[in-house]
């Protein structure tokens, strides 16, 4: 018995042997777990280490291109402004010397200078042409959103390209169903202008079609541009890379038709800019089709009240919060669309619109507000135009205001007959609408128009001066900011025109003192610089500075009309106050 | 030599022959372990050697038979505690084809230490397989059984020969396993 007993206690005694056996190791294999994790932690801890270093590399590797970027861009700007100074003198000068050489009718130096002119000008749009692609893939292009009607538009590009079209013996078609588009009417211009520049130059005897169709694009609504010539077509491997910077269908193209092929590349960066494409389609020897589709609207903008949608009295009572020493106009017309339109026409120019949609309210309104000018729809519910009329000029108080017929029907005759001063018909365009209220405008008394010309490049300050002088005004010269503040009181000056980059004091810093003056809050400043704007820049003119012009990129003409209509506004706020 | 072979070797016999007879073959024995085996320890493996040879003196049979036999009775245990090892395989030769390249490095996910056999395979047409067997330790009888409770596991009629090689008895083993082909079919 004790024997069978002394087996199982031998049993248990292995088993239980065997069991610490099987806890000591699992006790070692836990800790070997623990110190495996302790390394696996370590390791990790340094490779969080390395991460961290790497980054801090990468972030001043990052910082390192931000700046270098900026340098670049800083370059990119002054040299601009380098190239653009000179040229501008060329360009002016050469435009001048022609003018004095065809008045002494010497043909054969007007020629010779028309040629520096017009080779000045291709420099000017090449030099240009670098420096928007530099600022687009810097991501330094802005988009100035605005609404547009693009048949104004249309009537501006025909009357650009016509000449290019009959340079190369082609007839220029426009068709269009085009409405009001809200876009950077500048870069669309730049785009329609080189698609058919190019149509052109690419074309001969041959015809060039620009058609505008309302065309929506992914449920999104907006305009298609379509430019289609009888040209020299394309193969596909040249359409292939189109639209890349610096090229060429081939370079026996730029041998024979010249350009520096950054147009198309421009284009198609524009259109992607503000949500739209471009694409073309093209058979060689039969001609090309370029398409142009944009949205009508800013695709970036957040939610913003639209002139549309406002009502005649929203309208009206804006216009009344407006400065008030403005021509008073008022609008007659049933058509809400005709009234946020003519606002748009209007709200650049010294004219205080005042709406009516009916001929009763217009005629209420004319007693009450005893406006400048009038204008008048025909078709009208209730009181057509003609009744308008009638009453208007029965009223001794109001039978001498001007008014302007704006009519969808041709009835001239009877306009004038009822005595109407003008007959316009609609669609109106905002050129010949302005040309008409000129008119109204009565001429200013006063003599010679003090201008102060703020320029410390010698030659474009002659040139100003120049030109200035042949349109009958008095000018005088200053080399800088701190100069023409000094010389404010003396030389009394009804308009500054202000140069921005110059030594001493700037124009930035002039106008900041200037703001300071009451004595001179009035006059108004014309800033004409090389220099490429930022939005920094033009924030910091923003409230002061009437008119920011690039120098190159104003004709002669605009710029003195500008100043004109800047100046006659100058006189009416000082008599009105 | 892995526990498991060992508390494996010691279930079998309480089991097949008795209680007694593992105490007894252990006093016997004068092992360096006393005899208590824990499945995750390692042990040297001369002691089932030893086991065996004592196991052999008290039943009257060679130890090589009883190894065989240990090798049947193992596989049924093993398989029976790792049926993911059979999971999606329908023969014998499918499944030993698979334990040099899946089961044994599986077992070494588990035991990084363990000394295991190496197998060498020629399958010169699709009824036969040859499988080379080597080992630092001279169990080719274990294998021997193994296959044997392989061929048993899946009921084919499969026989099996086996050519000793090389000078040392039972490091390495050539077994070729040939399945009876039916004529009628």
């Amino acid at each position: 018995m004790s024997e069978e007993l002394d087996k199982w206690i031998r049993r248990y005694e292995r088993e239980k042997s065997a069991r610490k056996q099987a806890e000591q190791i699992a006790e070692e294999k836990t800790r070997e777990i623990y110190y495996i994790n302790e390394e696996l932690s370590k390791l990790n801890e340094h490779l969080e280490e390395m991460v961290e270093l790497r980054t801090a590399d990468l972030e001043k590797a990052r910082d390192e291109a931000i700046e270098a970027s900026k340098v670049k861009s800083q370059f990119l700007a002054n040299m601009s402004h380098e190239l653009r100074t000179p040229l501008n003198a060329i360009i002016g000068y050469s435009e001048m010397l022609k003018e004095d050489a065809e008045e002494l009718e010497d043909s054969y130096f007007a020629e010779d200078l028309q040629k520096i002119h017009t080779a000045g000008k291709h420099l000017l749009s090449i030099i240009n042409d670098i420096l928007d692609l530099s600022k687009i893939e810097a991501g330094k292009m802005e988009l100035y959103y605005e609404k547009v009607e693009l048949s104004n538009v249309l009537n501006d590009i025909r009357f650009t390209v016509e000449p290019l079209a009959a340079k190369n013996n082609n007839e220029l078609i426009i068709e269009s169903d085009a409405g009001i588009i809200e876009t950077d009417l500048t870069k669309l211009r730049q785009i329609l202008l080189n698609l058919l520049g190019n149509a052109n130059k690419f074309t001969e005897n041959g015809t060039v079609k620009l058609t505008v169709r309302k065309v929506e694009h992914d449920g999104v609504p907006g305009h298609q541009f379509q430019v289609e010539d009888t040209g020299i077509g394309m193969t596909e491997a040249q359409m292939d890379r189109l639209f890349e910077a610096f090229t060429q269908a081939d370079s026996s193209t730029t041998r024979k038709f010249g350009g520096t092929g950054l147009g198309l590349a421009i284009s198609y960066r524009f259109s992607h800019m503000m949500g739209g494409l471009i694409s073309v389609s093209s058979e060689y020897g039969q001609g090309s089709v370029f398409t142009l589709w944009i949205p009508d609207e800013n695709v970036n903008k957040i939610e913003e009240l639209v002139l549309d949608e406002l009502s005649t009295e929203q309208l009206t009572a804006a216009a009344d919060s407006m400065e008030s020493n403005g021509k008073r106009i008022l609008i007659i017309d049933d058509d809400p669309t005709m009234h946020s339109l003519m606002r748009r026409y209007l709200s650049h120019h010294n004219w205080q619109p005042i709406f009516a949609a009916n001929g009763f309210d217009g005629i209420e309104r004319a007693r009450e507000y005893k406006p400048d000018v009038i204008t008048l729809d025909v078709l009208m519910p209730g009181m057509d135009g003609w009744k308008v009329m009638q009453v208007l000029k029965e009223d001794p108080e109001l039978k001498h205001i001007p008014v302007i017929i704006l009519s969808m029907t041709d009835n001239r005759n009877l306009g004038f007959t009822l005595g109407a001063s003008e007959y316009l018909m609609k669609p109106v365009d905002r050129k010949s609408l302005l040309g008409v209220l000129q008119k109204y405008i009565p001429e200013d008394e006063l003599g010679e128009s003090m201008i102060m010309v703020v320029e410390d490049d010698l030659p474009t300050a002659q040139m100003m001066t120049k030109l200035l002088k042949k349109d009958g005004y008095g000018v005088s010269h200053a080399t800088n900011g701190q100069e023409a503040l000094d010389r404010l009181d003396e030389v009394n000056p009804r308009l500054i025109l202000l140069d921005l980059m110059m030594p001493t004091m700037d124009g930035f810093e002039f106008v900041a003192h200037i703001k300071k003056l009451s004595k001179w809050e009035n006059v108004p400043i014309v800033v004409l610089t090389a220099k490429t704007m930022t939005e920094q820049d033009i924030e910091q003119l923003n409230g002061r500075v009437h008119r920011i012009m690039q120098k190159g990129f104003y004709d002669k003409d605009e710029l003195l009309k500008d100043l004109d209509r800047l100046l006659k506004r100058h006189e009416t706020a000082i008599k009105s106050s | 030599m892995k526990g498991m072979v060992f508390s494996t070797f010691i279930e079998m016999v309480e089991e097949k022959f008795s209680i007694d007879t593992v105490d007894q073959i252990i006093e016997e024995a004068n092992l360096q372990s006393g005899g208590a085996y824990t499945t995750i320890g390692t042990y040297d493996h001369g002691e089932i050697i030893e086991l065996v040879g004592r196991l052999s003196q008290h039943t009257g049979i060679p130890g090589g038979e009883l190894i065989k036999a240990f090798g049947e009775y193992l596989f049924g245990v093993l398989v029976g505690g790792h049926p993911q090892f059979l999971k999606g395989v329908e023969d014998a030769f499918q499944f030993l084809l698979q334990v040099d390249r899946y089961i044994h490095v599986e077992v070494r996910k588990l035991y990084p230490d363990a000394q295991l056999p190496k197998f060498t395979y020629e399958q010169p047409n699709p009824s036969t397989l040859i499988m080379n067997y080597s080992s630092e330790r001279p169990f080719a009888d274990l294998a021997e059984g193994m296959i044997v409770g392989c061929i048993r596991h899946f009921g084919h009629d499969i026989t099996v020969t086996r050519e000793d090689q090389g000078e040392a008895p039972g490091l390495a083993s050539r077994f070729t396993m040939t399945k009876k082909v039916n004529v009628d079919e």
